[in-house]
């Protein structure tokens, strides 16, 4: 799979009502489209081409490794290539610790729990997180 | 004082019997475990007369402690031959707690096969204690577990029902004890291990728990009860994951299967693949989306039991707006969707609600149909033949008594070498090559590939016995002391689904020992948790 004219060409599931910002290609409640961008493009840039805010965009994958997730933001600045296929659920998504314990992560979040005292043994990252410890 | 009532199959004789010493401070799957590890012979038939079946509600279960109405059934399980402990939400558990009883224990097996009892307990006003009454429950065998339901209500009044379909009375090593949910459907089940089959096993076709009267639970020390109360209720009406409009309120546990799918962990086509090209049709959102085209508007979902705050639990709708199923959750619809490669939630709801008809775990069911899809029984994707396998399931056909005795058993008789199961137990809805952690929990669980006995709470807590480090090597303390956080609140008789609260806010967590305080009189502290899990555990 290429893209047009030099561009990569990205795979994209959208799910929950942030389906939305697939335009005609919304099923409602998720949507995949392939969206064309140039070399050397980062996921704020899909994002930004999505017109998807950050406060609308949940749990999120690339290419199988999770990516992101609400209070998380360490997909920002990864790189896509061509062929990837991108999963950003709604902000209500929700995946308990122990059901993603030990799944593959991208380096950038392996990074982001490392760096934190309780090493990313939490359900959720996002309002709770003042009231926890 | 609360009783532990033992009912005897073999004589039909009822004891009220003091709680031992021993057992005072136990409820939930604590009490169940205990008294089957104290009681059961580990080398007995699991259903021969050895065997006991236990029913007990959890320590806070019956108060106003928010999501609590569970109650833990135990015995020696006919799928795994170990010990098994599986649990509901019900009116019934809170109704039991009412009633002054700490357990209940069945015992012993009818001389004459073919017997089916029904026992109907109520208070006795006078003798200020639970009465039991036998009935001769033969009319309601072979039923559907949807037309038995409303003659006992109609024979009995508004009661709570916990019961067996056809499935427990063909002694199938997959059925499971339904309980009623708040409208009366029998759609909540203690599904896994087969203990429907142990229930049949002795004749008992239903336990009917009338509470009128009762005096109801037992607070040692009201003021710390409710301290703790409050700490837990605040903790779940903020969470993310529990608050009202939150995501289980939303969208149920089925909004985990886009997330599943994405992650490659959701088991494909009897776990031949982790991603499911058609997810997206049969997930949460979907439900939630088929709904409001169906209902006109936004629907959230209900609570499967008195008190509950999450509110997880869905209703699906048919095209025409009548009510099809509750619930579509995620186990369910996974097993009979992406394992089966069924891409229509009314295919998924259709096959749900004939598990609940005849009584058996969905998950087992779900799983044995795919492999015997991948055996040639049918195609992958073939809903329709689904759907007929499924009614000879619950017509004890030879093709049915096939299916209905597991996936590992019906994996040897059409020859498949993928057999998804642990300890003769079918895997639930996370692929465990994909979710190493969860894989971790089937392999060293004592009950069988079990997603639910390994729950995460609070790192603080965890730590008392182990590091809480996601990237250690050393995964073993981690797992282990996952199970003992399992083993903590299915005691208490909470649901689960608190923890997704309680280990982002400790006070949440400190709410539950506090409620258990109060309730038992105690001063157990958080590091009392841990102990607590463990010696069920060590059952």
């Amino acid at each position: 799979m290429e893209g047009t004219q030099g561009q990569i060409r990205v795979e994209v599931w959208l799910y929950g009502p942030i389906a939305k910002y697939a335009g005609r290609e919304s099923r409602g409640s998720y949507a995949q489209l392939f969206v064309d961008l140039a070399p050397g493009s980062t996921m704020q840039v899909l994002l930004d081409l999505l017109g998807l805010p950050d406060e609308e965009k949940g749990i999120t994958f690339i290419n199988g490794s999770l990516a992101a997730l609400p209070g998380l933001d360490s997909d920002k600045k990864v790189e896509l290539r061509d062929g990837d296929r991108v999963g950003i659920s709604h902000r209500k998504a929700m995946w308990p610790f122990q059901y993603r314990f030990g799944v593959s992560q991208t380096d950038e979040l392996k990074q982001e729990f490392r760096g934190r005292q309780d090493r990313g043994v939490h359900h959720a990252y996002g309002q709770s997180e003042e009231d926890s410890d | 004082m609360a009783k532990l009532l033992r009912i005897n199959m073999t004589d039909r004789s009822a004891v009220m019997q003091d709680v031992p010493e021993a057992y005072k401070l136990l409820g939930g799957r604590g009490l169940t475990s205990t008294i089957v590890h104290d009681e059961v012979d580990p080398l007995c038939h699991p259903l021969g007369p050895c065997n006991k079946l236990v029913f007990a509600p959890g320590i806070v279960t019956g108060t106003a402690a928010p999501t609590s109405a569970r109650v833990s059934v135990g015995g020696k399980s006919p799928l795994t031959g170990g010990i098994k402990e599986a649990n509901a939400g019900s009116g019934w558990a809170p109704a039991l707690a009412d009633l002054n009883i700490q357990a209940i224990v069945v015992e012993g097996q009818p001389a004459q096969a073919g017997e089916w009892w029904g026992l109907f307990i109520s208070w006795d006003g006078v003798k200020d204690q639970p009465v039991v009454e036998w009935f001769d429950a033969g009319e309601y065998v072979g039923q559907s577990t949807y037309d038995f339901y409303p003659q006992l209500f109609e024979r009995f009044g508004r009661v709570y029902v916990a019961a067996i379909g056809p499935a427990g009375e063909f002694l199938y090593s997959n059925s499971g004890i339904v309980f009623d949910d708040q409208e009366g459907r029998p759609s909540r089940y203690a599904g896994r291990g087969g203990l429907g089959a142990v229930m049949g096993s002795k004749g008992l076709k239903c336990i009917v728990l009338d509470r009128r009267g009762a005096p109801g639970k037992a607070i040692a020390d009201r003021e710390t009860f409710e301290q703790g109360r409050k700490k837990l209720t605040n903790a779940l009406m903020t969470h993310d994951i529990t608050k009202p409009k939150g995501a289980l309120n939303s969208y149920g546990t089925a909004v985990l299967i886009n997330i599943l799918n994405e992650a490659g962990g959701l088991p494909t086509r009897n776990f031949s693949s982790g991603r499911f090209e058609d997810a997206a049709k049969i997930a949460g959102e979907a439900i939630f989306e088929g709904n409001k085209e169906r209902k006109g508007k936004e629907l959230y979902n209900h609570a499967c039991s008195p008190g509950c705050i999450i509110r997880c639990s869905n209703t699906w709708y048919r095209p025409d707006g009548t009510e099809h199923v509750s619930c579509q959750e995620y186990e369910s619809v996974w097993a009979f969707g992406a394992n089966c490669g069924i891409s229509n939630l009314d295919d998924t709801g259709e096959l749900i609600r004939l598990c609940n008809a005849y009584g058996v775990d969905t998950i087992e069911m779900g799983c044995t149909m795919a492999v015997a899809m991948e055996g040639g029984l049918l195609a992958f994707g073939d809903a329709k033949r689904a759907i007929e396998l499924l009614h000879e399931v619950g017509k004890g056909s030879p093709a049915g008594r096939l299916l209905g005795n597991g996936t590992a058993t019906a994996a040897r008789l059409l020859g498949v070498r993928r057999v998804p199961v642990v300890k003769g137990q079918a895997m639930p809805a996370y692929e465990p090559r994909a979710v190493k952690g969860i894989g971790i929990t089937y392999a060293t669980g004592t009950m069988g590939a079990d997603h639910t006995s390994g729950y995460t709470i609070a790192p603080e807590i965890l730590g008392v016995s182990g590091k809480v480090d996601q990237f250690d090597r050393d995964k073993a303390a981690l797992a282990r002391n996952f199970q003992y956080a399992t083993g903590y609140i299915d005691s208490t008789g909470h649901c689960l689904f608190i923890a997704f609260a309680i280990l982002d806010i400790a006070s949440g967590f400190e709410g539950t020992v506090e409620e258990c305080n109060g309730v038992l009189g105690t001063n157990w502290t958080m590091d009392d948790v841990a102990r607590i899990g463990k010696e069920v555990l060590d059952k």
